[in-house]
Order: structure tokens, then sequence, then C-alpha cells
């Protein structure tokens, strides 16, 4: 069976990269980690992602552009977002319920279980 | 207890008059008839017990309005003495009563002077502390940012790691533990300065605060299930409906009730009580800035320690806490007080005389309701 594919998006490197680990071992998760934000459309182009977990303040990069930019993507139109963001505390996210564009967003810091349970909620199948 | 305070001044300075008039009387009445004459001599005399009385208990407005008093009465004298009687002869009850009837009004304008002044002083303080706030809330919300990150990797790193501390070794599983605690700790402190940072906004609505008060005990009843704690209302179900924003002000009653519950412990009584403050009749002279409508309070009583009298003027700064480290963030009820300012509402605690801590909490209601008609007039 084909892993899913998750393509975390984060200028945090320390977090990608125990975040990926995190999936890779708990969840079964084939992670791709871009921490230049500018570069995400083109990562995901490249991975093809089930679902993309994507930051929205980066010092390049502005999440919902990028979020934009993927869904005007003939191949990445589809492909699921899930926003993490500091910008917000998890009492106001009200655990992935609250969305941004239609898209769920998950407040930091939170569980790794909780974006595991999200990737396994929105991914491609 | 303002309200005490304010009739202080005057009933004293009454009941100084009374008393020092009574005494001036029986000095009079024992005075030998030849110096009867000395009617002046006989009442700056009169007044010298008065003086005293004053002096020694601190009275420092009234003592130098009964000097001032005595002193006049001695230039008068003076006056007959070399002048002649410069307003003829006085009857001996005016010249005792004039002084302390005039000690008696004086008092009465002193405290309304000292009335402006604590006014003043309050405006001054809640100015310096919205500023306060203000400058705060812009750090607050750069901070809460830049921590979540580093917060985040903590504890997903902590997750992969505690994956690999096998279950025979508790006191690695114990550290392990301990940081997520420890993180969870501070994302608390964080979201709180989140909240802090954003409370700009508000979406006003006709509300019902006794409904609203049933709510937040709802939203605490994790809380309260776990203790022994007595709930009592008294809520006055005449209430207007106010125009505020619903969330915010339940997101108040909900940190004040959480406090008054912290502070009783395992158990005690906490009393939710909603009155209306009457209505000043159109005409009437009223304080500086009070509703016209009158003002809908509401009061929140525990029955747990109260607060010690030092920190009564800090439980408001951002930061001040009085629950042990890890259990309030000290944002609370700068939270609250920010709140509640946006609603041109008034915070304020003390301790009950029957033991615990008060929160009071007003709101006017004729500014909203004219506000409410004039909007609504605009728009039509």
């Amino acid at each position: 069976m084909r892993k899913r594919r998750v393509l975390l998006v984060d200028d945090e490197v320390s977090l990608t990269r125990s975040l990926a680990l995190y999936l890779e071992e708990c969840g079964g998760c084939e992670v791709r980690a871009e921490n230049v934000g500018s570069r995400a459309v083109a990562a995901a182009r490249a991975f093809d992602p089930d679902v993309i977990v994507l930051d929205i303040v980066m010092p390049d990069a502005d999440g919902g552009a990028i979020a934009a930019e993927l869904a005007a993507d003939p191949k990445l139109g589809q492909t699921p977002v899930v926003f993490l963001t500091a910008l917000v505390s998890q009492r106001e996210t009200g655990g992935a319920t609250q969305r941004i564009g239609g898209r769920p967003f998950l407040a930091k810091p939170l569980d790794p279980d909780v974006v595991l349970a999200a990737v396994e909620k929105y991914a491609r199948r | 207890m303002q309200g005490t305070a304010k009739r202080t001044v005057p009933l004293r300075g009454l009941g100084l008059s009374l008393l020092a008039v009574a005494g001036a009387g029986v000095a009079v009445a024992l005075w030998p008839e030849a110096l009867l004459q000395e009617q002046l001599l006989a009442s700056v005399l009169a007044l010298v017990p008065a003086f005293l009385l004053a002096y020694y208990r601190g009275w420092a407005r009234v003592s130098v309005l009964l000097g001032i008093g005595m002193a006049t009465l001695t230039v008068l004298r003076l006056l007959a003495i070399f002048v002649g009687e410069p307003f003829g002869t006085f009857p001996l009850v005016l010249i005792l009563v004039a002084p302390y009837v005039a000690i008696a009004l004086g008092a009465g304008w002193f405290g309304e002077v000292r009335r402006s002044a604590a006014h003043l002083r309050s405006t001054q303080l809640q100015l310096i502390q919205s500023e306060k706030l203000e400058s705060m809330g812009r750090l607050a919300a750069g901070v809460a940012h830049e921590v979540k990150n580093p917060l985040m990797t903590i504890l997903t790193a902590v997750k992969v790691l505690a994956k690999r501390v096998p279950d025979a070794d508790p006191a690695g599983r114990q550290l392990v533990q301990d940081i997520i605690e420890a993180v969870g700790r501070a994302d608390t402190i964080v979201g709180g300065l989140l909240s802090y940072s954003r409370q700009q906004e508000l979406s006003p609505a006709p509300v019902d605060l006794n409904a609203t008060l049933e709510r937040s005990l709802v939203l605490v009843k994790h809380d309260l299930d776990q203790r022994r704690i007595a709930i009592v209302k008294e809520l006055d179900a005449s209430l207007p409906r106010l125009d505020l924003d619903e969330i915010k002000i339940q997101q108040v009653f909900i940190d004040l009730i959480t406090n008054a519950l912290h502070a009783m412990g395992e158990r005690g009584t906490l009393t939710l009580r909603t009155l209306r403050a009457r209505p000043i009749p159109a005409g009437r002279r009223r304080a500086s800035g009070a509703p016209a409508g009158g003002s809908v309070v509401v009061e929140i009583d525990d029955t747990g320690p109260g607060i010690p009298e030092p920190l009564l003027r800090k439980v408001f700064d951002p930061f001040f806490t009085t629950k042990p480290t890890g259990v309030g963030t000290g944002l609370g009820l700068s939270v609250s007080r920010q709140i509640v300012e946006m609603h041109g509402g008034t915070i304020g605690i003390a301790n009950r005389e029957t033991g615990g801590a008060r929160v009071t909490l007003g709101f006017g209601v004729a500014r909203r309701e004219q506000e409410y008609a004039e909007t609504a007039g605009a728009a039509g």
C-alpha cells in the first residue's frame, strides 16, 4: 500500500525535522520538508503530496498566497492544505474545526498526534 | 467602600460641630458672670477642645477649619478691644454656632473636592493602565508568535523521543512527561498573551447578562464538579438588555468565576448577583460620568481568604498572580478589565466584611441605550 505523502512547509527547520520524523515513525507517512516558503509550490509539483501542511507566516512568503497559487495550479488544485499557524491560540481554533478560505487550520504549538490526525483526515486518498 | 469614605468627612464635621456646641454651651453656662461679656473669647475657648480632638484624630482639614474659626474670632476680639465692636454685639448662640455650620459645610465641600481629586486620580491611573496595556498587547502578539514555533519543536521532538524511551525506564518517561507538561504551561501563557493582544474589536449586540452568567457557569462545570462549592444566584429578572459583546463578557465571567473557585479551594459558596442601580431622576445633579439611566451591576462573591490589602491595587496588573506557578498566567483579571473598559464599564475588587472577595462589574444603561437609539436613528 502506498504511503501517505505529506509535504511540510515551515521555515522552522528543527520543527519540520522532528515533525517529519514523527509522521514517518508513528504515522507511516512519507514526508518531505520545505523550509523556504517561496519554493513550496515547486516542491509540491515535484513531490505530488496527498496533503500539504503549510505554515502561514514565513519570512519570504505568505502561506495564504502559497495556498492560492496551489489552488490555481492544474496539477495541485485538488491537493488538500492544512494551515499551521502561531498567530492564533488553540482555544481559538477549536481543534481543527476552524477554517481559513475553506481550509482547516491548526494552532501551534500542538501535539504531533493532532497533526497526524489532521493528515489522516484530510489527505487525498 | 468608596461611598462610605465619601460620607465620612461631612458626618464627622457635623458630629464634631454638635459636640463642640454642646461643650461651648456647658462652658458658657459655667462661665463667671463677669466674663459673659467676653462672648468672643468664650467661643474661642469653646473651640479649643474641638480643635484638639480633630488634631489628635488626624482630621487635618477639620482642624484647619477650626483653626481658621478660632483665628477669625480672635481677630474679631482684638478688633473689639482696639477699634471697638465692628459689627455690634453678636448674639452668643450665633457666634458659637456659625463656625460649626461653616465647618460642616466646609467639610462637605472638602468631600466634593476629595471626590473630584479621587476621580481625577482614578482617570490618570486608567490612562496609564490603558497605555501600559496597549504596549503590552503589541509586545505580547510578537512574543507569542515567536515562542510558539520553538514550543512546537520541543513538543514534537519530545514526542519522538518518548517513543524511544522504553517502558522499563520510568525515570526517562517521567522526564519526557515533565517536558510535555512544561510546554503545556508555556503554551497556556502564550495563549493568554495572544488573547490579551486581541481585545481591540467588539461585536456588540443586545445581551441578557443573567443568561450570560448562567452560560458561563455551565462552561466552568468541570471545575465546579471537582469541588464542593454551593452556588447562590441572586439574579434580577428585570435587567434591561445591554449592548455588549457577549463572547468577550462571557470570557470575563468565566475568568472571574474561575478565580473565585481557585480562591475557595475545595469548598465554599459562590454568589452571583445582578441588580439594577436606580436611574437618577432628570434634573438631579449626578457625578461626572455616571449614566443618567442608572447601571447594571454584577457582583461575584467568594468565601475564600480574600486578597491582602497591599495586593488589591496590583491584581489588575498584567502577569500579577497569587496562584501557584503553572496555575495562573496573571493575565486573567488584566484581560477582564480591558474587556470591561472597552464596553465603557467598570470593574473593581474588594474584600467583603464577612470574608472572601467581591468583584463588582458595572455597565451603564442609559448611555448604551442612547447609543443604540442613535445608531438605529442614523441607520433609519
